[in-house]
């Protein structure tokens, strides 16, 4: 679609007597050259006849928008600005609320981490196979892993469930688990006032028995 | 239509060329035809292992580029009539290969062979790419030490991400061959267990090769283990080579066996 805006001048004139129009426009239609002429009223074929005579453009009775002051359009476009920050605004806090639902969402995986690869979750892993080394783990959520650890592992979540995993390079909110400390089973390292506590779950030696 | 087997490592020096001259000569034994490729282009070594250097005129590149024919280019083993060998060039590096040039010879010699064996170069990078990408399946050549073995893992997830076979959705059949045993030194915990190498890569089980010095003999000389019937690895080999082509050989459980030759020698005097 091809469009163009254009500003021009208008004049609006009512027809009354015909004599009397086209005497004024005899007089005076090199004034309106540039002007788009509105006529109101009843127009006749002489009227138009002389108009196009004059190579002068115009419309009969159709009513054009109002104008407004600057001023006036100016308050307008701000208020709606105003209504699309808001709404912006709303948009956002749906979506965090949102991304919070789905750090609580759970991503469960039976996939060996091999060397090299790296992963990245958003929330939440259960992670039912190994983390060979030389592969990175990264995690916003909590953390279980029911095999042994290798590679590295990088948790920001409230917990991890690991294994023993003497070979690991564990990161967990920033602060390095010492491997010596993960030595059974299965361990809960966890951050509870600020300090990261690691309980066991699983003692190694358990007699099922 | 034939099958076609990249034989792979990562790490280099675990004893792939040697894997792929023993095997596909035990393939060869057993009746079914077999060409072994050797895709490490600049640098090859398989045509010296299977005693073919003298006899290597054409190689893989002149056959892709058009400068031979296969017929001209493909060498029969002097030891099996159902052997066949293409060798790399010499005088080219790897930037030479291309997929398409790949995928036309690799076709070409599925038609023709039962066994298609290609010989892939130490490394990850663009060499390692192109002899895997059409690979039906894999047999991973690891030695049990962790540098191996880490370097596999990393070269069978490249594996699993860029073979053609996965992207089509199918997936590309993995086997372990676990060279170079020291049964000694995996009994005194010097050296990793089997079960845990399975552990740690998680795929099939193809065969275990003890340590046997008579290979660095056999691969001066150009005759591949598999030919001396005294040798240990060389026995490995054929049963890895017979279940290849389909037989059910129980896995022989080498580490245990102390010192393979005097049990042997025992067992005669029973």
């Amino acid at each position: 679609m091809q469009s163009k805006q254009y500003s021009l001048k208008v004049y609006e004139t009512t027809v009354g007597e015909e004599e009397k129009f086209l005497s004024f426009f005899e007089a005076n239609h090199i004034l309106f050259k540039d002007h788009l002429i509105i006529l109101r009223g009843e127009v006749s074929d002489r009227i138009r006849a002389y108009l196009t005579s004059k190579s002068l453009h115009f419309l009969e009775n159709v009513t054009l928008p109002e104008g407004r002051p600057r001023r006036e359009l100016a308050k307008e476009l701000a208020l709606e600005k105003t209504k699309q920050e808001v709404k912006e605004k709303m948009l956002q806090s749906e979506l965090s609320k949102l991304t919070n639902r789905l750090e609580n969402n759970l991503t469960v995986l039976d996939k060996m981490i091999r060397s090299g690869q790296e992963l990245s979750i958003e929330g939440d892993l259960l992670l039912l196979n190994r983390v060979n080394s030389g592969a990175t783990l990264s995690i916003t959520g909590n953390l279980i892993i029911t095999q042994v650890v290798e590679g590295a592992i990088r948790c920001s979540g409230q917990f991890m469930l690991l294994t023993a995993s003497p070979k690991a390079n564990i990161i967990f909110h920033g602060l390095e688990i010492n491997n010596s400390y993960l030595e059974d089973k299965l361990n809960r390292v966890e951050l509870k006032n600020n300090e990261v506590v690691i309980t066991p779950v699983l003692k190694k030696d358990i007699n099922w028995a | 239509m034939g099958i076609v087997i990249a034989v792979i490592s990562g790490k280099g020096g675990v004893g792939k060329t040697t894997a792929v001259a023993n095997v596909g000569l035990g393939i060869a034994q057993q009746g079914k035809r077999c060409i072994v490729l050797d895709f490490d282009i600049g640098q090859r070594n398989l045509d010296m292992i299977l005693g073919l250097e003298n006899r290597v005129v054409y190689d893989m590149i002149h056959v892709m580029d058009g400068d031979a024919s296969l017929q001209q280019a493909l060498i029969r083993s002097k030891v099996d009539n159902n052997l066949y060998f293409l060798a790399a060039s010499q005088s080219k590096d790897k930037s030479v290969l291309d997929s398409e040039k790949i995928e036309k010879l690799v076709r070409n010699l599925k038609k023709e062979f039962d066994f298609v064996i290609l010989d892939a170069p130490a490394g990850i990078e663009s060499g390692y790419e192109h002899t895997i990408e059409f690979a039906d399946k894999a047999i991973v050549v690891v030695n049990p030490e962790v540098s191996s073995i880490r370097d596999s893992d990393r070269a069978i997830g490249i594996l699993d991400s860029k073979s053609q076979r996965v992207k089509e959705g199918k997936e590309v059949g993995k086997y372990l061959i676990i060279n170079r045993i020291v049964p000694e030194m995996v009994r005194s915990g010097q050296m990793l267990r089997s079960e845990d190498i399975l552990d740690i890569l998680d795929i099939k089980l193809l065969g275990k090769v003890p340590e046997d010095r008579g290979v660095i003999d056999a691969s001066n000389q150009g005759k591949p283990v598999i030919l001396n019937k005294d040798s240990l690895a060389g026995a490995a080999y054929k049963r890895i080579a017979s279940r290849l082509c389909g037989e059910d050989i129980k896995m022989v459980d080498i580490e245990s066996e102390g010192g393979g030759l005097f049990k042997k020698l025992t067992g005669m005097f029973k």
